[in-house]
């Protein structure tokens, strides 16, 4: 199987819970267990949260791409954004973000352009590692 | 178990126990700082954060905690934690909060600390 979903939504924070049901799904279909579907919906709100939280306006433009085992998750800002300060005791959201991210899925990124932001993530179910 | 948000603060013979259930992510969280920061802000001892009924947690919501435990220690107080579900333990435990956060598996292991 190979299938790819987008959504797109106003950057609103009450809307990011349409992202989290996006990845259970996508995340089930793809033969996720149940951890792993958790681990893909708390790394796909952070991923919206690291874009929504420096940008008022604008839309998030999600795509998932699923295979056998296997998410991607690109989402893309289209909209202005400006980088939240960072905590100095090292324990600001964005730090605390970060190491959700590091902790649940293989790899994770982002870039950043004059007027869109994009932030990406993979993950593969164990019981497909090495398949 | 009920996924919609919501908090209450509740005097219990003079101890605070903010009572919180559903989701908390960045659109509840501003709900769950303003009642902690009063509950901590009015209360004369510990209070308790009751963590049994919630359902999802993310960066937004820790970032919260945080702020309240900052706000606790400067007034030389303290915040306990009550948690029992693994995959919220999980996600203090890969962010390294349970070295900031005593957390506690019941409201009566809190109180009796």
């Amino acid at each position: 199987m190979n299938e790819a979903v987008e959504l797109i939504i106003p950057v609103q924070s009450d809307l990011v819970v349409l992202a989290r049901l996006t990845a259970a799904t996508v995340a089930s279909r793809a033969g996720f267990d149940v951890e792993e579907v958790e681990d893909l919906r708390l790394a796909v709100d952070e991923l919206c949260v690291s874009v929504v939280n420096g940008s008022g306006s604008g839309r998030l433009n999600l795509t998932f791409h699923s295979a056998e085992g296997s998410v991607e998750v690109i989402c893309v800002l289209d909209g202005p954004f400006t980088s939240p300060d960072q905590a100095e005791n090292g324990y600001g959201e964005r730090d605390l973000s970060v190491r959700i991210l590091d902790a649940l899925v293989d790899e994770h990124g982002e870039e950043m352009g004059d007027s869109r932001r994009r932030v990406w993530l993979r993950k593969r179910s164990l019981r497909h590692q090495g398949s | 178990m009920d996924q919609v948000f919501g908090v209450e603060v509740h005097d219990e013979d003079g101890l605070l126990r903010v009572a919180v259930r559903g989701e908390v992510d960045m659109a509840t969280a501003p709900q769950l700082r303003e009642s902690l920061y009063d509950a901590v802000d009015r209360s004369a001892g510990p209070v308790i954060v009751d963590l049994l009924a919630v359902t999802f947690i993310d960066s937004t919501a820790l970032g919260v905690l945080i702020g309240a435990l900052e706000r606790s220690k400067a007034r030389d107080a303290e915040l306990r934690v009550v948690l029992n579900e693994a995959r919220l333990v999980k996600i203090f435990e890969i962010t390294g909060l349970t070295e900031l956060f005593p957390l506690f598996p019941s409201i009566a292991e809190a109180v009796a600390r």
